[in-house]
């Protein structure tokens, strides 16, 4: 299981190498002229040494030579920094690229699927998790390429010279592979651990420090602090389980490499003193030896890059691949823009996760330019019946029509343009009062802003704030009361300026005369829109508003309030408890 | 005091396997130097036997390749070890020592920081501090100590090539280094910086996507994204840039160190004072010379965003609390009357008076219920008695004044429901079991029942362990609430406090609620704060009327509503 998993990360990390090919080819291109420019520069200063120790050669003799080992020694930081450029410049795109995706991807997922999830862990895996892609493509893949191509340069270089060195290091070369494949295994598993740690951790901190009042209130905070410092020591103990293998591998590496190195010297040596080799020949081979082993060693560096960007690439290959909920139709017909259109709803089920079916055959007509407001107990389906309207909710069956033309197949954000949802727990975006106001409409002047705070009897309340509509809002709200929130949720409708309105309990969260003063402001902001809203208030209805009861997911019962205000009906019942009250 | 001194003294503990991992770290790289060097030599020597010199003791230049082999593999290994495991160490005490300091500043002192901002700073932030000493210190040291060696075995060889390798390894480890970092600070911070408001902007939209969605907002969010995250890769480009070319000229000065060591061994040899082993030894102590100073460039291009990341993490450590438990605090009195008199409160220091002059009385056993518009201060007076926000004024809990007894002692007696009651993500029982962590699952069921939660948990297939999602997004608002109370239950104070408990709810569910919660408290003291007045009186008898911070009135529940049929008399 775990090793199909890692498989289609890989796999992922791969595709996404695609655009940027040009790039890392060159990185790589750069990279392998380098160890041309190496075997040169070994080769001249080999010269140089054996020139001047056993032929006694001055400075005059020599001096050309010095100037070329120069020469190259700049031209190979050229390659360097263009080599460098190259790769970096890969990470960065594909960064850009997976963020890119990632965004339309929770787009496509919608609002459902986002709240659904752990907000710590999701944000760990957008940012962090997107972060640490960069290192596999500016530095594994180029680096996975050229350790096949430098060592076999040198090994080349080196027989050309030495046949005996090149036959050591030929001979030592596939033990490290070998190695770095048995101890990759093991560190791979490892790395998911602890990148699963990480992301719990992510959760884990987010949720503690969003509800850290309420842990406080009940005297939780010690207990989680407690529990904070064992996931950190969690965290230490995955990240050495990781560290360890990764440090062993390259241990062992490195003792091969260096080993190897110790052979050639020896060997050569050996050579040298019985006369059987040229200095130059000896000292040209063993300088390059450790060239040979460079860049398998630096693969076990780039490997640990590699499982982390796999661990990472995991958790968003879930977001890639998670189903997306409501399929948008083929092609999108274009909903006629009207004035207030007429919403009719035919046999709708829909279904909501856990939750089971929440809508079970709803029939309903809400006539243009007209109210109709939706009662009954908690959990009856009211909030649904809107989700469903916007299309956030996929239907099972059923259909729902504006003004004749199915929602089903409508262009849905051309139809969205047209609501104003005022939900039942409003976002406070992060940002000022005013941002939070221009989300909505982000167009809209000053006169208007002006308008609708007015409306929701809001003004007063920015009055008194010294730094008025520029004042920063805190997280849910912080800085201004409950019932302070739904008037800023009110205003912020109210600046959709559209022709349908669909209201989640308006006016919750309000004292009864703040909501009566509201209340007359909406009745006056709804003429000619079409309104579909929830209630919980029912004695503050008037006679002849048209209601329906909605009880379990079906509608009982539905006519004006003096229809339904007769003993016997659900809606009495409703209308009484609320009255006793 | 300066962020790294604090930094350091925070590090306090591990400073036994820190000074282990340095100790470690320059005999590997002394080693590698030692290796090269002595290799030069003794291949030149070979070769100078196999030409015909004097032979030579072979053993000892032999034995000491081989030594410095071992030293060199062995001691980067224990190196790495010794000091990844000190700096984790470090990592996990710093992050439970941040969140320490974050507990008494909830929420007074937090308000402007979003709960993305805050996991950035405890996760990132702390993460990045991790490298100031694996990263920086560690390999700054090492490096000062090797080129050091490097520079006394060079001047035993050749005093002119000392002299000139002195200005390249200052210039490739020092001016390189120290440009690089002054070069690119604003960029290394920013990077940092726009990925803590990346977090904050994500979380932001997985919260409020349905309202992006609905608003056709989603374009202007994704180019905000999209804006944000080029201009942090642009950063990211110059910062890369300016290593890469620090890289390539440190590589270049190791090239021009190693034909100065040839020029100026080859002049040594001409005029004798130089033998052959002795100019293959300064060639490869040249090319040895700068490998400790490779990983310095990098280290030093991460300083600024280091600072940063320390001057963030400080800052919020170093917030005061607003509310201070008292050094000594008085012991808990058996009685449990509140009495408020002249109490002021706001939320900020400048801010708005939320209570002005509150007055108000809840002695042991009285059920009362606080009404009045919204914007009242309502809210502010439960968030004062959970000693969350600070007060003026005078406030006893039997008798001994509030902010002289412990807060948590307070809390214990004091059960209290928050407006916005937070919900954790995690199983129902995890959610209650915060107020009460040793709550058998017979205790837990009997409160749901009390909250009206039993028919809604017997509806759910995994009953207990039903997963809440973070801020309960998987229950309604009216489920989500009565889940709190449930919750408030489970302390089994003398003193309940209900902010808004029938928000969400309709009539038969409130009314249920309020007769229940009436059953339960008895015999324990009620403050019902709401705006509802919607079946109050089976849970109260009295109720006060709060207009502006004040108590504007206070009768019995049945004067109350009297009244205010008559007053809806004379307004109709």
């Amino acid at each position: 299981m775990a090793s199909t998993e890692h498989g289609a990360a890989a796999d992922w990390l791969r595709q996404q190498a695609q655009p940027v090919r040009r790039l890392l080819r060159n990185a790589i291109s750069y990279g392998a002229a380098q160890s041309l420019l190496v075997c040169a520069i070994a080769w001249l200063v080999s010269h140089v040494l054996a020139q001047a120790i056993f032929a006694h050669a001055g400075l005059a003799d020599l001096r050309w030579s010095i100037l070329g080992v120069v020469a190259l020694v700049l031209l190979r930081a050229v390659l360097l920094y263009r080599q460098r450029a190259c790769s970096d410049a890969a990470g960065r795109a594909v960064t850009q690229n997976v963020q890119r995706s990632l965004r339309e991807r929770l787009r496509q997922l919608g609002p459902r699927w986002s709240t659904g999830q752990s907000a710590g862990d999701l944000v760990t895996r957008l940012v962090d998790g997107v972060d640490t892609l960069a290192p596999y493509y500016a530095g594994y893949l180029p680096q996975a390429a050229l350790a096949g191509l430098i060592p076999t340069v040198v090994l080349l270089a080196v027989g050309l010279r030495e046949p005996w060195s090149a036959l050591v290091l030929l001979l030592c070369a596939p033990l490290l592979p070998v190695f770095l494949i048995l101890a990759g295994r093991a560190a791979a598993e490892a790395s998911t651990r602890r990148w699963l740690r990480l992301r719990r951790l992510g959760a884990r901190f987010m949720d503690a420090v969003s509800g850290l009042s309420t842990l406080r209130l009940y005297r939780a905070a010690e207990r989680e602090h407690e529990r904070v410092l064992a996931a950190g020591e969690g965290y230490r103990k995955d990240t050495m389980a990781v560290l360890r293998v990764a440090f062993l591998s390259a241990l062992v590496m490195e003792f091969f490499a260096t080993c190897s190195i110790a052979i050639v010297a020896v060997m050569v040596g050996f050579r040298l003193m019985s006369g059987h080799l040229g200095f130059a020949e000896g000292m040209f081979a063993l300088l390059l030896a450790p060239e040979f082993f460079l860049p398998l060693r630096a693969m076990g560096t780039q490997r640990h890059a590699r499982m982390e960007a796999v661990a990472a690439a995991e958790g968003l290959v879930d977001i890639l691949a998670a189903p997306v909920a409501a399929p948008l139709a083929a092609t999108p017909v274009a909903t006629p823009k009207a004035a207030a259109p007429n919403l009719v709803l035919r046999g709708v089920h829909a279904s909501q996760g856990d939750s089971g079916e929440v809508l079970r055959g709803i029939d309903l007509t809400v006539p243009a330019g007209s109210r109709l407001t939706l009662v009954g107990p908690s959990g009856g389906g009211k909030s649904s019946l809107l989700a469903a309207v916007m299309g956030l909710l996929p239907l099972e069956s059923g259909d729902i029509e504006i003004d004749g033309h199915a929602l089903q197949a409508a262009d849905l954000p051309v139809w969205r343009a047209q609501i104003a949802w005022l939900p039942q727990r409003p976002h406070v975006f992060n940002g000022s009062l005013r941002d939070n106001l221009l989300l909505a409409r982000p167009d809209a002047d000053e006169v208007s802003i002006a308008r609708v705070l007015r409306m929701a009897s809001l003004d007063h309340v920015v009055a008194k704030l010294p730094q008025g509509l520029d004042t920063p809002l805190g997280e849910r709200g912080l800085g201004l009361s409950g019932g302070e929130l739904q008037r800023l949720a009110i205003a912020r409708m109210c600046l959709r300026d559209a022709s349908v309105l669909l209201w989640d309990e308006p006016t919750q969260h309000l004292d009864a005369a703040t909501a009566a003063q509201i209340e007359q402001q909406l009745d006056q902001f709804a003429r000619g829109r079409t309104v579909l809203r929830v209630a919980h208030r029912v004695r503050d209805l008037g006679p002849q508003e048209v209601v329906a009861v909605l009880v379990g997911g079906t509608i009982v019962e539905q006519g004006t309030v003096a229809q339904l205000r007769r003993p016997g009906t659900a809606f009495a019942a409703l209308l009484q408890e609320d009255l006793r009250a | 005091m300066n962020w790294q001194r604090r930094l350091f003294e925070l590090m306090q503990p591990q400073r036994g396997r820190m000074l282990a991992a340095l100790g470690l770290s320059l005999l590997a790289s002394t080693a590698g130097i030692g290796l090269m060097a002595v290799s030069g030599h003794f291949i030149a020597s070979m070769a100078l036997v196999g030409a015909g010199a004097a032979a030579i003791n072979y053993y000892t230049p032999a034995a000491l390749v081989r030594l410095f082999a071992i030293l060199r593999t062995g001691g980067r290994y224990a190196e790495r070890l010794c000091g990844h495991d000190a700096t984790l160490s470090i990592l996990a005490r710093l992050r439970g020592w941040l969140f320490g300091r974050l507990i008494p500043l909830a929420p007074a002192a937090l308000a402007e920081q979003r709960g993305a901002q805050l996991l950035s700073r405890l996760r990132a932030d702390i993460d990045t501090l991790e490298q100031s000493y694996l990263g920086l210190w560690l390999p700054s040291a090492v490096a000062a100590c090797s080129a050091l060696v490097v520079l006394v075995v060079a001047a035993c060889w050749s005093g002119w090539f000392a002299l000139l390798l002195m200005p390249l390894l200052l210039f490739a480890g020092a001016w390189l280094p120290w440009r690089l970092q002054a070069s690119h600070a604003d960029d290394a911070a920013q990077i940092d910086r726009d990925a803590e408001a990346l977090r904050a902007a994500w979380a932001d939209a997985l919260a409020g996507r349905a309202e992006l969605t609905m608003w056709g907002a989603e374009d202007a969010f994704d180019a905000r994204m999209e804006q944000l995250t080029a201009q942090r890769e642009a950063a990211r480009a110059r910062t890369q840039r300016g290593l890469a070319r620090a890289d390539a000229m440190l590589a270049a000065c190791s090239g021009i160190a190693l034909s100065v060591a040839l020029l100026i061994g080859v002049l040594a040899m001409q005029q004798r004072h130089l033998d052959g082993p002795g100019l293959a030894l300064l060639a490869m102590l040249a090319m040895a010379a700068f490998e400790p100073l490779l990983p310095l460039p990098l280290a030093w291009s991460r300083l600024a965003a280091i600072k940063a990341a320390a001057q963030r993490v400080f800052e919020l450590a170093d917030r005061a609390p607003v509310v201070l438990d008292p050094a000594t605090p008085v012991a808990m009195p058996q009685a449990t009357d509140l009495h408020l008199r002249e109490v002021w409160m706001r939320h900020a220091q400048h801010g708005e008076w939320a209570l002005r002059g509150l007055n108000l009385d809840l002695t042991a056993g009285t059920h009362l219920a606080l009404v009045g518009a919204s914007g009242a201060g309502k809210s502010s007076l439960a968030q004062l008695l959970g000693r969350l926000y600070p007060y003026q004024g005078s406030v006893t809990l039997g008798g001994t004044a509030l902010d002289q007894l412990g807060a948590d002692d307070v809390r214990a007696r004091l059960a209290i429901v928050e407006q916005a009651p937070y919900l954790f993500d995690a199983s129902l029982r995890d959610n209650l079991r915060i107020a009460a962590p040793d709550a058998d699952d017979a205790t837990l069921l009997r409160v749901l029942a009390v909250a009206q939660l039993d028919e809604f948990l017997r509806e759910l297939p995994n009953g207990l362990d039903t997963w809440v999602g973070a801020n309960g997004v998987n229950l309604s608002g009216g489920e989500a609430r009565r889940l709190a109370i449930a919750r408030a239950l489970l302390v089994d104070a003398p003193v309940l406090v209900l902010d808004e408990p029938s928000e969400g709810l309709d009539a038969l569910t409130t009314a249920a609620l309020y007769k229940s919660l009436a059953v339960e408290t008895r015999g324990r003291s009620v403050l019902l704060i709401t705006h509802r007045l919607g079946g109050i009186a089976a849970l109260v008898d009295e109720v006060a009327v709060i207009e502006q911070g004040r108590i504007v009135a206070r009768r019995t529940v049945e004067g109350f509503a009297a009244q205010t049929t008559d007053s809806l008399r004379d307004a109709g």
